[in-house]
């Protein structure tokens, strides 16, 4: 599994269009992170970033209906893979397997 | 609601950068964000953010790769223009010098001109209120039906205006009223200034830049005094010198500085170097009253500072009505009010009288609006000529570019590439010569401003404006006498361009003549403007006026000792060796200030009263300025009081005939209004005519002599305010000095004033001396460029003969009858080009010298010199070539082919 690496904003971005679940496209992704985690995202992070997740084929997207704040730009969903979902059971593994190994007493610095 | 848009631009340059798969629905996302940001913050915040989020888009992910199927790909064959562009323009070397030469003295002229007039347009645009401030100018009728049009108003209507017309948003009311010797009381130095009052808001409504002091305060108080820096380094020395105290010689009232302001720009109309606070003449209770219940008075300057929106128009039709609701008027008369914008002060006062006429001060220098028009005409038919140049060059030297064009068709180039390639070129062209053009008036500016009288820099003092306006001209100019070229060269076939078939030369060519035929049109034009301009205004200068203008030094009677010791000073002057001759006078021929008029009408006759002007004379008088006396006798002595001499205008209107007619006066004009001399209105002035002299020109050319009564120097109407003084002409510097220590001993406050008559008269005509001077240049510079390019096409055209040439002279042909040939067809279109400038010229001519009561007669010689300079120029020009031509040896010529 080397070759599933993500990075912090795209496991997070990852993350929040499984959250968002049939309803993840640009607007709604920003809103949620910004929601969530109470931080900015600039829509070209954003944008650059679901791209890349999609070039990498843990995204897939497809285009989707548009409303009159859109004025006829259509929307583009977004839904996470099989193999998106990998990536995400992998990131966490790995994560947890470190936690695991961290000693006690590391934790208890401050 | 109307729902506020994106600005277009940015959502444009994200069309551009992304990559069309990603566009719409990124757009999308921007739009829903951007609505809902306008609804929270409003839509400069939501704009704010659009752009920073559209920046941020630019990222590698988004950006689209650079293909080639995009237009920028042109980039190469842009760079490949240029290189081809300048290798074209090194290797005719010629031509290209010819054509960057016309360029350039076309391009120095019209920014030379531009600059003036750029300046003269631009008159009292410092005012950040300037467009909304309004000069309330009066008309008025009195009852014997004579209008006048006078810049000023009554001091109530300035008062109450801004309460009644909700408009009016500020008045301010400034008077000048006269000069005096301003000085600081530790320490006088005398500098006689002009007297300027006005009221609190003149700071207000006009933003003349206040180095210190408050600009809200400056003028409330009584007794205050707003001075420019100019005047504070000539009083005291420097400019620190707010609160410090000065004083007019004729009061003694110390006047508080209140601030300092800067000097004015040169395209100013207000040229004051103090002012003086009105409330401070407030403070004479006669003044008071009188001014309170001052509606329809001329008194003041008025300036009114209107609500946006407010419509000028309307405004004055509400003043006029506010005034007559207020004033009380002559039965008869009619007055009403019109506003006039800043911006039409300098050029559009034209018959409008200036508020300050009577009082003894320079009035507002005004522009002439037609030579500002046949300024701008003049630069633009010079840049037009340097551009024709271009063109008739480029077209004549296409067919040795055709085999350049076919190959270049043949290997694939479209017509709008060899467009393209063309354009650069002048581009280029245009360019270098641009550069030299501002390098060539950066070096002649420092002349420019003498002769002008202006003080331009080269990027300062013209705004961003001028520049970029004189840029986009001159790129404009470059396309569309590249323009022609191009089009008609990149339109010929290539098969037959490589078969090495000669360029027919139908169509273009006729353009070509046409276009030496207006390019030598318009110099011909100018070149009798010029002769025209110079000879009328030698005619201004040197006609016979009637009386003696040279060498005559004119003093200025500025302290009341010096009027009334009158005798005694004339005695000590005719003492001087060099004087020649003294004269005690109110005015002088020549008069610079205005010369009262009088009502008068012979005594007993029935008739109306007529209106003559009037000068106060001594004995002298007459003597001393060598005016000649038909009948009668001159004055005499003390018991002259009630005598009259009157030229020939004044007899003819009055009816006279012989001498010892007594004439009534009873009214006279000191200002715009005939009032009684006498307080007792009934009471007129009854003096006796003993004397009738020629005509004489006492006022400038562009007016005719009008009737003038000379009275005895002690006169109910008007004092002595002048000596004249007539001098030899060695040493003038030793006279000057004698003269003024006689003057000094009256007053030794005295700031001995004094003109030289001749230079005064001159001023009259210097504007049309300078516009003579400008024209003059022009004119030539459209000559040589006309040349220029006249050269350019004898080289051509001797080039493209040569063969030709070469079998005539192998046949026999003389060289006489070679340079005939090729000096024919040049001389015909410049004889052409006379036909059509000669009516033009006479038409443009005879309407200017319409301004001028005594002006020369368009003569036919001076379109036969005209005529001769033209075609002399263009055949010395055409034979140079025609010369090169005909004296090569055949043999070279033929050996080849």
């Amino acid at each position: 599994m080397k070759r599933i690496q993500l990075g912090e904003f795209e496991e997070i971005v990852l993350l929040t269009v499984g959250i968002l679940h049939g309803n993840a496209f640009g607007v709604t992704i920003k809103d949620e992170i910004e929601q969530r985690l109470d931080r900015e995202v600039a829509i070209g992070a954003l944008q650059v970033t679901l791209r890349r997740l999609e070039s990498k084929g843990f995204l897939k997207s497809k285009q989707g209906d548009t409303n009159e704040a859109r004025r006829g730009r259509p929307k583009l969903f977004f839904e996470i893979t099989a193999y998106g979902k990998k990536a995400l059971d992998y990131s966490k593994e790995s994560r947890d397997e470190l936690w695991k190994a961290l000693p006690k007493l590391v934790l208890k610095l401050k | 609601m109307r729902r506020a848009d994106p600005p277009r631009f940015i959502m444009r340059f994200l069309k551009w950068f992304c990559k069309p798969e990603y566009h719409a629905d990124i757009e999308g996302d921007l739009l829903e964000i951007y609505d809902r940001r306008v609804a929270e913050l409003g839509r400069s915040q939501a704009n704010l953010r659009l752009y920073k989020d559209v920046i941020l888009l630019c990222r590698p992910g988004i950006l689209r790769s650079a293909t080639f199927d995009q237009p920028l790909a042109n980039n190469g064959m842009f760079k490949s223009y240029f290189v081809m562009g300048w290798r074209n323009l090194w290797k005719s070397k010629l031509y290209s010098t010819l054509n960057v030469l016309g360029l350039t003295f076309g391009m120095v002229c019209f920014l030379l001109i531009g600059l003036y007039v750029y300046d003269e347009l631009n008159f009292d645009t410092q005012h950040q209120k300037g467009h909304r401030i309004y000069r309330v100018i009066t008309h008025e009728k009195n009852p014997n039906n004579e209008a006048t049009t006078v810049a000023a108003a009554g001091y109530m209507l300035a008062e109450e205006a801004p309460q009644a017309l909700p408009e009016v948003e500020m008045t301010t009311r400034m008077q000048r009223s006269g000069r005096s010797n301003l000085i600081d009381p530790e320490n006088p130095v005398h500098v006689q200034e002009t007297v300027t009052v006005a009221d609190e808001n003149f700071l207000m409504v006009f933003d003349f830049p206040v180095l210190e002091g408050d600009r809200r305060n400056a003028l409330k108080e009584p007794n205050t005094i707003v001075i420019t820096e100019d005047l504070a380094m000539r009083i005291f020395g420097r400019k620190d010198v707010i609160n410090k105290y000065v004083q007019f010689d004729y009061s003694q009232t110390p006047l508080k500085i209140t601030a300092v302001l800067k000097d004015h720009p040169q395209n100013s109309s207000f040229s004051f170097t103090s002012v003086m606070s009105i409330a401070t003449w407030l403070n004479d209770e006669d003044f008071k009253r009188e001014v309170q219940s001052d509606w329809a008075s001329t008194g003041f300057t008025v300036f009114a500072l209107l609500r946006p929106n407010a419509n000028p128009d309307s405004v004055s039709r509400k003043i006029t009505r506010l005034v007559h609701a207020n004033a009380t008027l002559e039965p008869g008369a009619i007055l009403s009010h019109s506003m006039q914008p800043l911006k039409d002060i300098h050029l559009k006062s034209a018959g409008i009288a200036d508020g300050a006429r009577n009082s003894n001060v320079d009035s507002i220098p005004q522009g002439n609006p037609v030579y500002i028009t046949v300024f701008s005409f003049t630069a633009i038919f010079v840049l037009l000529i340097a551009g024709i140049n271009y063109t008739n060059l480029t077209t004549a030297r296409a067919s040795s570019r055709l085999k350049e064009i076919g190959v270049r068709k043949a290997i694939g180039a479209v017509r709008g590439n060899l467009v393209k390639q063309f354009l650069v070129e002048s581009l280029i062209t245009t360019v270098i010569a641009f550069f030299f053009s501002v390098l060539i008036v950066a070096l002649l500016l420092p002349v420019f401003n003498d002769f002008v009288h202006k003080k331009f820099e080269l990027f300062t003092s013209v705004g961003f404006q001028f520049w970029s306006a004189a840029v986009a001209l001159i790129i404009a100019i470059g396309l569309l006498s590249g323009g022609y070229a191009a089009i008609l060269l990149s339109r010929f076939n290539p098969v037959s361009l490589l078969k090495g078939l000669k360029l027919k030369s139908g169509g273009d060519f006729s353009v070509r003549k046409a276009l030496v035929v207006l390019q030598f049109t318009i110099s011909t034009v100018m070149i009798i403007g010029t002769i025209v301009l110079f000879m009328q205004v030698r005619f201004l200068n040197d006609s016979e006026l009637g009386f003696d203008k040279d060498l005559m030094v004119v003093i200025d009677v500025n302290v009341a000792k010096a009027r009334s010791n009158f005798e005694w000073v004339k005695n000590e002057m005719s003492r001087v060796s060099a004087v020649k001759h003294v004269s005690a006078t109110s005015r002088v021929p020549g008069e610079w200030k205005s010369i009262p008029r009088i009502k008068l009408k012979k005594e007993g006759s029935v008739r109306e009263l007529q209106t003559a002007y009037t000068i106060a004379a001594d004995r002298d008088f007459l003597s001393t300025y060598e005016i000649e006396l038909l009948k009668g006798r001159n004055f005499q002595n003390d018991t002259d009081t009630m005598s009259v001499i009157i030229n020939e205008a004044a007899a003819g209107i009055l009816g006279i005939t012989d001498v010892s007619d007594e004439v009534m006066i009873p009214q006279v004009a000191r200002n715009q209004f005939f009032t009684p001399i006498y307080d007792d209105a009934n009471a007129s002035f009854n003096p006796r005519v003993v004397g009738i002299v020629k005509d004489f020109h006492f006022q400038s050319l562009r007016a005719k002599i009008e009737p003038l009564i000379l009275t005895y120097h002690s006169n109910p109407i008007f004092p002595i305010d002048y000596y004249s003084v007539k001098i030899h002409p060695h040493n003038i510097q030793a006279t000057l000095d004698k003269l003024k220590a006689i003057m000094v001993v009256n007053d030794e406050h005295e700031p001995f004033e004094y003109h030289f008559l001749d230079d005064q008269l001159a001023l009259f005509y210097i504007e049309d001396q300078r516009s003579q001077t400008i024209l003059g240049w022009v004119a030539i510079a459209s000559v040589v460029i006309a040349c220029l390019g006249l050269f350019g096409l004898a080289t051509y055209s001797a080039e493209q003969r040569l063969k030709e040439i070469g079998m005539r002279k192998v046949l026999g042909a003389s060289m006489l009858s070679i340079m005939a040939l090729l000096s024919k067809d040049f001389v015909k279109l410049v004889l052409i080009a006379c036909c059509i400038a000669f009516p033009v010229a006479w038409l443009g001519a005879s309407r200017w010298l319409q301004e001028y009561a005594y002006h020369i007669d368009i003569e036919w010689w001076i379109f036969a010199l005209a005529g001769v300079i033209a075609t002399g120029i263009a055949l010395l020009t055409v034979s140079y070539q025609a010369i090169k031509a005909a004296v090569v040896n055949p043999v070279k010529i033929l050996r080849s082919e």
